[in-house]
């Protein structure tokens, strides 16, 4: 079970123009886990990510990946404006000279777009776009998922029930998952594990187990206990941050 | 009611226009050599338009085949410059070069050095066109989204795919934009090349025939010739339209307007 599925050791990144994004980092992530990723803006959680993707490469320090197959979801959808949502789906499998496109229609299904495969990214509404964003990164059935801010865009109502969708799938699945959020309430419902970061130099300052059941209903954000959890990832992401601005 | 003033309004415009002219040139008795009639024009464009339409598909076979060839030469050239920014940097100077030289002022020389008058007629018309495919196109090739740019990294994309699925329909709406550019810019190429080359004959080009109708002062004739290049820059302008506009209508903001 607890195989691990990224670990990196020591990573750090500093970019030519000389900001320290990364400070060193040591960083497992366990087999079908849910970890979120929250910090302010500007502390490195993208630069994470796409370290983590291998889209950066590391200024020190090692990254290992269990399993090659991943997915990556962007902040904002990332279509193909001229390709329509069963095309874009679709890309990772052409991309890796396949022709078949049932898996592709099989991931917009599983995302509630059935009727929308032969829609353009234009006449799609903007959470519709996001899941086909999400279909389009789980098309290869990746292991490995990661997600930068993909729902900050929307509004909460969607977001709700985008992120009810995404616990389901990663249920079923058994994805593990990289998720990064501003919002303290969403990676916490979501997640198993809650990685807060500060900025200047980017790092974590907190890792916490969040110890809520894994059955997670809408009416479960009222909770007290889901309440309490959120607490306590606030009040560290506000010591993160104020020590950070003593500091400055 | 909309679409009819969209034609009745400029059309009504240009037959105002036509009348205030003939009816000037009546009153004033101007003599046909310094400026014929709308009337006089219009006779000599049915009494020898067969004739100047000869002469026009010369000129506009040269103007398409220049076309053509400044489009696949100027999409190779600017996908051979994206493709290695080192390129880019050694011959990109030269395209400008092209572009800035007057044609009129490289025409003696090809005519020295190339034979067959159809050939000097396409180098010249070429050299006109191609410039804005090449910026365009190259424009366009460099402008895909960094995300998607980074999603075919991912997946490992080849160099091929990335340009055949990511790079040239991103490239698309650029590349038309200069298309229509250059559309223009070859029949006017055309147009010059003839005048400076000389040509006469059946087989010249309908500017060698403006030019030799003016020179015998018989100018309803010319002004029909200057009639018929301008109708055949229009419907060029509007046939590269179209062909943008379908090529484009699914996906691209300046092809789908206002959905109702
Ligand atoms: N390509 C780059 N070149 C130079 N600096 C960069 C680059 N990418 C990010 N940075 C810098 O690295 C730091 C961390 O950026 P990063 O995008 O990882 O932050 P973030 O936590 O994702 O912020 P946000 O929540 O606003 O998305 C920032 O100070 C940013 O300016
Ligand atoms: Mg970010």
């Amino acid at each position: 079970m607890s195989e691990t599925a990224v670990a990196l050791r020591s990573v750090a990144k500093n970019f030519p123009n000389g900001i320290e994004a990364l400070r060193a980092t040591d960083l497992s992530i366990a087999e079908g886990s849910f970890v979120s990723l929250v910090g302010p803006s500007g502390c490195g959680k993208s630069t994470l990510l796409r370290l983590i993707a291998g889209l950066l490469a590391p200024t020190t320090g090692t990254i290992e990946r269990h399993d090659d197959r991943m997915g990556f979801v962007f902040q904002d959808p990332t279509l193909m404006p001229w390709a329509t949502a069963l095309e874009n789906v679709a890309l990772p499998l052409r991309l890796n000279g396949g022709t078949d496109d049932s898996s592709a229609r099989h991931a917009l299904q599983r995302l509630g777009l059935d009727g929308f495969a032969g829609a353009y990214p234009h006449q799609l509404s903007g959470g519709m776009q996001m899941r086909v964003s999400i279909a389009r990164a789980t098309v290869t059935s990746p292991r490995l998922l990661l997600m930068d801010e993909p729902f900050a865009a929307l509004d909460e109502f969607t977001r709700f029930r985008l992120n009810d969708d995404l616990r389901a799938l990663w249920q079923k699945h058994g994805w593990t998952v990289v998720f990064v959020t501003h919002s303290v309430q969403e990676a916490v419902f979501l997640s198993q594990r809650v990685i807060v970061m500060s900025p200047r130099p980017g790092g974590i300052v907190a890792d916490m187990r969040i110890d809520l059941p894994q059955e997670r209903r809408n009416d479960f954000r009222l909770s007290h206990t889901f309440i309490d959890q959120c607490a306590c990832v606030s009040t560290s992401l506000h010591a993160a941050t104020a020590a950070q601005d003593s500091a400055a | 009611m909309r679409a009819a003033g969209k034609v009745i309004l400029p059309f009504l415009f240009g037959a105002l226009l036509l009348i205030i002219w003939e009816v000037a040139i009546r009153l004033n008795h101007i003599p046909q050599f310094i400026l014929p009639a709308p009337s006089a024009i219009a006779i000599s464009l049915w009494k020898d338009g067969p004739d100047l339409l000869r002469n026009l598909s010369v000129t506009v076979e040269v103007t398409l085949v220049a076309l053509l060839l400044a489009t696949i030469t100027g999409v190779a050239i600017a996908v051979a410059l994206a493709q290695w920014p080192l390129a880019e940097r050694t011959f990109f100077p030269y395209a400008v070069f092209i572009q800035v030289t007057p044609i009129v002022t490289i025409a003696p020389f090809i005519i020295i050095w190339v034979e067959n008058i159809f050939v000097v007629l396409l180098i010249l018309a070429w050299m006109a066109a191609v410039f804005p495919i090449i910026s365009n196109t190259l424009l366009g090739l460099k402008s895909a989204s960094a995300n998607l740019r980074e999603l075919f990294r991912l997946y490992r994309a080849s160099r091929w795919q990335t340009l055949r699925r990511l790079l040239i329909p991103t490239a698309l709406p650029y590349f038309l934009g200069g298309l229509r550019i250059s559309g223009g810019l070859a029949l006017i190429g055309t147009v010059v090349a003839e005048m400076v080359a000389g040509t006469s004959g059946a087989q010249s080009g309908l500017a060698s025939r403006l030019l030799e109708a003016s020179y015998r002062l018989e100018l309803p004739r010319a002004m029909a010739c200057f009639v018929l290049l301008s109708a055949t820059g229009l419907i060029l302008y509007w046939a590269l339209k179209v062909l943008s506009h379908r090529l484009l209508r699914h996906w691209h903001e300046s092809a789908r307007g206002i959905e109702n």
